[in-house]
């Protein structure tokens, strides 16, 4: 049954392909002569106020907690984007980001290309991307490193960089694709969006360069060969799509989004040892198949608007299922906002995360801010942030063990359009 | 008397027809564009940038003025608010999906920059277009002044 899963999708890459290559090789470009390349681009500086709070409790242990404050400025993020137009049915995009006060001379954040893609249209309904791609996944995916579309300044947690020591935005959604097929088709005073693709397995199964410059991979310790590509069997690949519905003048969104892929269980410095039951660490070590689900709807009526979406993430495990083991991860995120008047916009928000791997982990994220339009390049924004995390491990108790985390966040900032 | 005030009446009635003529927005595109008759659907859809190419394959190119009268009775027209269209254009922009409007300043270079440009899409007011070559008028707004 496996087998012939696999092999489904081994023709479904190969379909798609072939797809790819007869409609490129069909179409010629035109010598219609376009703009060139445009340039454009987005930063985003901040200062930030912290104020955490951690409280440790446990059979036998003496209560313990601890505080600590933080402030720092930093450019939290620039992005330049390069577009280009090539004759009618071809465009190529590149995203190249830079992250917290950016040095390779200091080490100091990092540079990274978070898209690079080439989009073939055959029709508004009909579009093929390819290359290093955000994939369609609920609303926010695709933009989830846009911050000049955003009115805040810290993401929702799962998309947040400055968490993703913490959270990983692939436990959630899916980072990257590689080929997407997608489009619009109008449907009386709808939209009807499609997007299906498919992409390397997750970041964590991916060749990387260790600290003496050899190659470092999960799966296979003899594949010695470059950094950065993924060594696993297609089964393991990504896969997934989108289906939406929205209003001709945008104002309101809704969708359902699903993916397939293996979560890499042998990547164990992701998860803290408090994170883990004891049960949970005999599955480390493998590959455990997983799901996500999304939805998401946005809406828009005058100055109000709201935005909210719900990630599901289940696994079809059977040693886990052995173990009576509980794996899951859940997300939930609303957002509603006002503009005051045109420049300026309020809005308050909240979070909460799920991470269930044996023990209960819950987050949640109480947030509100404004966002102020000085001009059409410039947004001054201010936002405030309760953050807390509780760690339980349900019924008896191997450990038993509690673990509060509680963060107050003050951000300032300047998002400018490049 | 009586007849002073009708001959004021018909005055003032003309003035408005002349005024209400001058003013008359309409919607234009460069002539090689193959459709010659369009819904407001269609025209929201391509300022919208959900129609990014024509039905002859060619690229759309959308015009778009900064300020004036063309301009307000065009967006009501397609029943858009300038910040409903800006936040459109940059959440297309920054995923790459399409170029957002050229943004003109008088409808003089509008109505020049669509008959230069294949694919090309805009409004002004009638009397910019009147007598150009190589544009046509798809549209009429009805109910603009």
């Amino acid at each position: 049954m496996t087998h012939a899963f696999g092999r489904t999708r081994v023709l479904c890459v190969i379909g798609a392909a072939t797809l790819l290559i007869t409609c490129a090789n069909t179409q010629r470009l035109s010598a219609q002569s376009d703009e060139g390349l445009q340039i454009f681009g987005s930063m985003q500086t901040v200062f930030f106020h912290q104020e955490s709070e951690l409280t440790i409790e446990g059979e036998g242990l003496s209560p313990w907690s601890g505080t600590e404050t933080r402030n720092s400025f930093a450019m939290q993020q620039l992005d330049l984007f390069l577009r280009k137009e090539m004759g009618d049915d071809f465009t190529a995009f590149v995203d190249l980001e830079f992250q917290l006060n950016y040095s390779s001379e200091a080490r100091w954040g990092s540079l990274s290309l978070q898209e690079a893609w080439m989009n073939y249209h055959v029709s508004d309904a009909f579009n093929v991307k390819t290359g290093l791609l955000f994939p369609a996944f609920n609303r926010l995916n695709e933009i989830k490193n846009r911050l000049a579309l955003l009115p805040y300044l810290f993401r929702p947690l799962i998309y947040e960089r400055l968490l993703s020591q913490k959270f990983y935005a692939e436990d959630f959604v899916p980072e990257h694709a590689f080929i997407q097929l997608y489009g619009s088709i109008p449907i009386g005073d709808f939209f009807a969006d499609y997007a299906v693709y498919t992409g390397n397995a997750e970041a964590s199964y991916i060749t990387r360069q260790d600290s003496r410059g050899g190659i470092e991979t999960d799966i296979n310790p003899n594949f010695e060969f470059l950094s950065g590509v993924d060594p696993t069997e297609f089964k393991l690949k990504l896969f997934g799509g989108r289906l939406g519905l929205r209003t001709r003048d945008e104002n309101v969104a809704f969708g359902v989004s699903m993916t397939h892929d293996y979560n890499n269980l042998r990547d164990t410095t992701r998860y803290p040892s408090y994170t883990l039951s004891r049960s949970a660490r005999q599955l480390l070590g493998s590959d455990a198949p997983r799901i996500r689900i999304g939805a998401d709807l946005a809406f828009r009526h005058g100055p109000l608007f709201f935005e909210t979406e719900l990630i599901k993430v289940l696994y079809d495990y059977e040693r886990a299922e052995r173990l009576k083991l509980e794996i899951e991860q859940s997300f939930a995120h609303g957002m509603v906002g006002y503009d005051i008047f045109p420049a300026l916009t309020a809005y308050v928000s909240v979070q909460w995360g799920d991470y269930t791997f044996g023990i209960d982990s819950d987050y949640y994220v109480y947030s509100f801010g404004s966002a102020y339009r000085v001009n059409d390049a410039i947004t001054a924004k201010a936002q405030l942030i309760m953050y807390e995390e509780g760690y339980e491990e349900e019924g008896v108790t191997e450990s038993a063990f509690s673990h509060d985390v509680t963060i107050k966040f003050v951000f300032l900032g300047f998002s400018i359009l490049l | 008397m009586n007849q002073l005030f009708r001959i004021s009446a018909l005055l003032a009635f003309l003035a408005v027809g002349v005024f209400q003529a001058q003013a008359q927005t309409v919607v234009i595109v460069n002539a090689s564009v193959p459709s010659s008759t369009f819904s407001v659907e269609e025209v929201m859809d391509v300022y919208t940038l959900n129609k990014t190419h024509w039905d002859n394959g060619a690229r759309v190119t959308v015009f778009d003025l900064k300020e004036g009268q063309a301009k307000r009775a065009f967006y009501e027209y397609i029943g858009m608010t300038e910040d409903d269209l800006q936040r459109i254009w940059l959440r297309k922009q920054f995923t790459g999906r399409a170029r957002p409007p050229h943004s003109l300043s008088n409808e003089t270079e509008l109505v020049e920059r669509v008959g230069k440009t294949p694919g090309g899409i805009g409004y002004a007011s009638e009397s910019a277009v009147r007598g150009k070559k190589n544009v046509r008028i798809i549209a009429r707004l009805k109910g603009a002044p």
